[in-house]
């Protein structure tokens, strides 16, 4: 670590619905750490990293843009994590700590820029959960929302059945948080099925990492307090304990969904430790697929005729 | 092919993902939500696999399918 004063900040990373909002609460609560809600400050800052790279090999962007007027890109890297980071340290201060954590979900899908940005300079918390949960969970903001976020648009565009988008977005950020947690020792990383089923030993070994006394009170006064109103998770204020009624929410899914999201999920599953889906190997064929849909028209009729 | 009660609990569990051990052959599955329209549409297509009958629409009745018993006795009329 490079930061001379104090111990270094903390970044919260997963991918989005994967109870990084729970986890900003719990880290919250410490007496020597500030975790805002959501700022946007990490993604933007991995925004205006961004660099166009064409066939000659010449990268377009702010770092090669200013190497030309002289500015190395340690000191452009420098300033910006200068700003980033201010704001959080400014937050901690007038939260009357000394540690300052950030959380924004949709930051996993900028994590090439902000590692070049963050990467030596801070602590990385990394949380994983099953993918066709998040799936699952993702459908529902978009419900609420009644649009997607920017990160999810070529996502969208590529993959025309939503669901599968959002797998595929999942396996994208899930591998690359997957890759920081297995290469860095910087980072750590716990999973959100086991965060819910037992928070305090999960949080313990956290807070052992970040180098953090543990309080037994901790989870409590977490879920507790209502935090400070900002972006984030909204469902997580209005619980007031840990429970694991969001896990294996992905069993309500049709079966065939099921099977589709597993045959694009289970690699990724497995490679984060989750078990394997089982799925119906035989594919429709046309005419079964035909005449299962004859029998959803007919149960409706069925149904209808009950009402 | 007989559809047995072994067999059509083996579906079922797998499509639904749910124990069905221990459910009992009377209770109400559909008009329960235990299994949904779409895993009974898929269980019609099953029956006529199994039975090679096609099902007539005029059979598709809570009557016919609401329990692993009324089932059972659907499939052997086949």
């Amino acid at each position: 670590m490079t930061v001379a004063e104090g111990k270094p900040g903390i970044v919260v990373l997963g991918s989005p619905r994967s109870g990084t909002t729970l986890l900003r609460r719990l880290l919250d609560a410490h007496p020597s750490i500030a975790c805002p809600p959501e700022t946007y400050l990490l993604s933007a800052a991995a925004r205006f990293l961004h660099a166009d790279q064409f066939a000659a090999g010449l990268r377009i962007g702010v770092v090669d843009g200013l190497a030309f007027a002289g500015f190395e890109e340690a000191e452009v890297l420098g300033r910006l994590r200068s700003m980033t980071f201010g704001f959080l340290r400014d937050y901690a201060e007038r939260a009357g700590k000394p540690r300052w954590a950030e959380k924004t979900a949709f930051d996993a899908f900028h994590l090439a820029g902000i590692r070049r940005l963050c990467e030596g300079h801070v602590k990385f918390v990394c949380i994983q959960r099953h993918g066709l949960d998040v799936v699952a969970s993702l459908r529902d903001l978009v419900d609420k929302t009644g649009g997607y976020v920017e990160e999810l648009h070529a996502y969208v565009r590529r993959y025309p059945e939503p669901l599968e988008a959002m797998a595929r977005a999942w396996i994208d950020t899930a591998t690359a948080i997957a890759e920081l947690a297995e290469s860095s020792e910087h980072a750590i990383s716990l999973r959100y099925e086991d965060l819910s089923a037992d928070p305090q030993a999960q949080m313990q070994r956290v807070f052992e990492f970040l180098d953090e006394p543990w309080d037994d009170e901790l989870v409590g006064r977490a879920l507790a307090g209502t935090g400070q109103v900002g972006f984030g998770d909204w469902k997580t204020y209005a619980r007031a304990s840990v429970d694991r009624s969001s896990v294996d929410r992905w069993k309500a899914l049709p079966a065939p969904v099921q099977d589709k999201l597993a045959r694009i999920c289970n690699p990724t599953l497995e490679r984060l430790g989750y078990e394997r889906i089982d799925v119906d190997e035989e594919a429709d064929d046309p005419e079964t697929a035909r005449r299962r849909y004859e029998f959803g028209l007919m149960f409706n009729r069925m149904k209808g005729s009950q009402e | 092919m007989a559809v047995t009660r072994e067999s059509l609990l083996a579906f079922l569990s797998k499509r639904t993902r749910a124990d069905l051990t221990k459910v009992d052959d009377t209770a109400a599955l559909f008009s329960s939500g235990v299994v949904d329209s779409f895993e009974l549409a898929s269980l019609m297509v099953w029956l006529e696999k199994q039975t090679g009958a096609r099902i007539n629409p005029s059979d598709i009745t809570v009557d016919n399918l609401d329990s692993i018993a009324r089932i059972l006795a659907y499939a052997s009329s086949r």
